[in-house]
């Protein structure tokens, strides 16, 4: 079952950034045109962009590509450290969002059902590698499921690691309103877990 | 079934302190409800490096990158110290700009003093620093019209240039209803009354007002009386 899958991969618990405290030294470099540098700083974001903007947008590739084309033209003038950098990345990638929200609702698109993409994963020799990523995706579409609100706030505040103040800016609320939203999507999140029989 | 409480029930807060460790991926005690572990454990795998497929877009990014960093021409190795050299060229030239506007200044502030000296319109100190630095016009000594205060180094607008001389020292006499023209420091009501400043050789004049001086006689000026005494020593000149 999926809740098996959850339960056994404990390594892939692992929370740790890619660059860590080599960032201010990353993202320096990076400024200064290395390019192995900024693709160090585009490995350690990725993965949770691309989740965050599924969670939030059916164009998810699009506009994380938007997103770090923007993100390339502002990094020589960034300033701040790693939570900085990943706060104006989210920040960007929910403009860009709105942005294909607003240009798909001229031009209605039918976006893939996730049985529909758990059905793609077919290769029997990666099998442990699809059952990750479905166990992954599942869990995505699991926030997905829940109010829109609710699902960015989990996405930005636990999946991220951004602080209660930068999320509240991004969405437009205090960081009180984000902190008590966080605590009733969790919440809920367990619920339709456990009604989805993933937990206990 | 665990007692998971749900959102909105009485009592339902308990399991706060356990969300807040969740959002800061901190490990949940043993004892915590199961369910909680399971939360845990689902968000920390959305966290996680990236799965297959995750990172096809990274060749595309990096062109970009390359694209912003190097102009077309232009290695993104070498420009950085195009940037720096622009950059210091561009202040020295900056500062050396600075500095001839500085010296321009300062030659056409010194051109015009020399000039104001030869026009004799500057203050009557000024006017003998001029005088002895740059040759120009002494100032003009006291008028018979007008008084001059010794010590205060302050004349009339009406005093003229006299040709270095020899005369006798004066000596005015202050009559005792008669107050001074100017006293512009409160010390100077306490100061001794001065000598005038004797002209000892010819074209030595040292500084402070000048008293103008007929061969014999009295002068007669406002409000004071002079008098003909034997020359003295240049008088301490504050």
């Amino acid at each position: 079952m999926v809740g098996d899958r959850l339960r056994r991969g404990p390594g892939r618990a692992d929370t740790r950034p890619v660059i860590g405290a080599a960032f201010s030294i990353t993202l320096a470099s990076a400024q200064g045109g290395d390019e192995i540098a900024f693709a160090c700083l585009f490995r350690d974001v990725q993965p949770v962009l691309l989740r965050y903007l599924r969670v939030i947008t059916p164009d998810a590739e699009d506009v994380a590509g938007d997103t770090w084309l923007q993100v390339v033209k502002g990094l020589p003038g960034f300033r701040g450290g790693e939570e900085a950098f990943r706060a104006w990345l989210f920040t960007i990638a929910r403009h860009r969002a709105v942005d294909a929200g607003r240009s798909r609702s001229r031009r209605p698109d039918v976006p893939l059902a996730a049985t529909e993409v758990l059905e793609q994963q077919t290769a029997p020799d990666a099998a442990e590698a699809a059952l990750e990523a479905i166990s992954t995706r599942w869990v995505v579409e699991l926030i997905r499921s829940l109010p829109r609100e609710h699902a960015e706030i989990i996405m930005l505040r636990v999946v991220a690691g951004l602080e209660a103040a930068d999320v509240a800016r991004i969405v437009g609320k205090t960081p009180g309103a984000v902190r008590v939203t966080a605590h009733r999507a969790l919440r809920r999140l367990a619920e339709l877990a456990e009604r989805a029989g993933v937990t206990h | 079934m665990p007692g998971f409480p749900f959102p909105g029930r009485p009592g339902g807060e308990h399991d706060e302190p356990l969300l807040d460790m969740i959002i800061a991926r901190r490990a949940l005690p043993p004892d915590a409800p199961a369910v909680m572990h399971d939360l845990a454990r689902m968000l920390a795998a959305l966290a996680g490096p990236a799965e297959p497929g995750e990172l096809t877009g990274e060749a595309a990014v990096r062109a970009a990158f390359r694209r912003a960093a190097s102009p077309a021409g232009v290695s993104s190795t070498a420009r950085r110290p195009v940037r720096r050299r622009r950059s210091r060229h561009a202040r020295g030239s900056v500062r050396s700009r600075a500095w001839l506007a500085t010296a321009m200044v300062a030659a056409v502030a010194g051109l015009g003093s020399v000039l104001a000296a030869y026009t004799d319109v500057l203050p009557s100190p000024i006017q003998q620093l001029a005088h002895v630095a740059v040759a120009a016009p002494a100032p003009p000594s006291i008028s018979t019209q007008q008084p001059v205060m010794l010590g205060t180094g302050r004349r009339s607008a009406s005093h003229k240039a006299r040709p270095p001389s020899s005369p006798p020292a004066l000596q005015p006499r202050r009559s005792p209803t008669t107050a001074p023209a100017s006293d512009p420091t409160p010390t100077a009501s306490r100061r001794p009354r001065r000598r005038p400043l004797p002209s000892s050789s010819p074209g030595h004049r040292t500084p402070g007002p000048a008293c103008s001086a007929a061969p014999s006689g009295p002068m007669q000026c406002t409000g004071l009386t002079w008098q003909t005494v034997q020359p003295t020593p240049d008088p301490y000149v504050p």
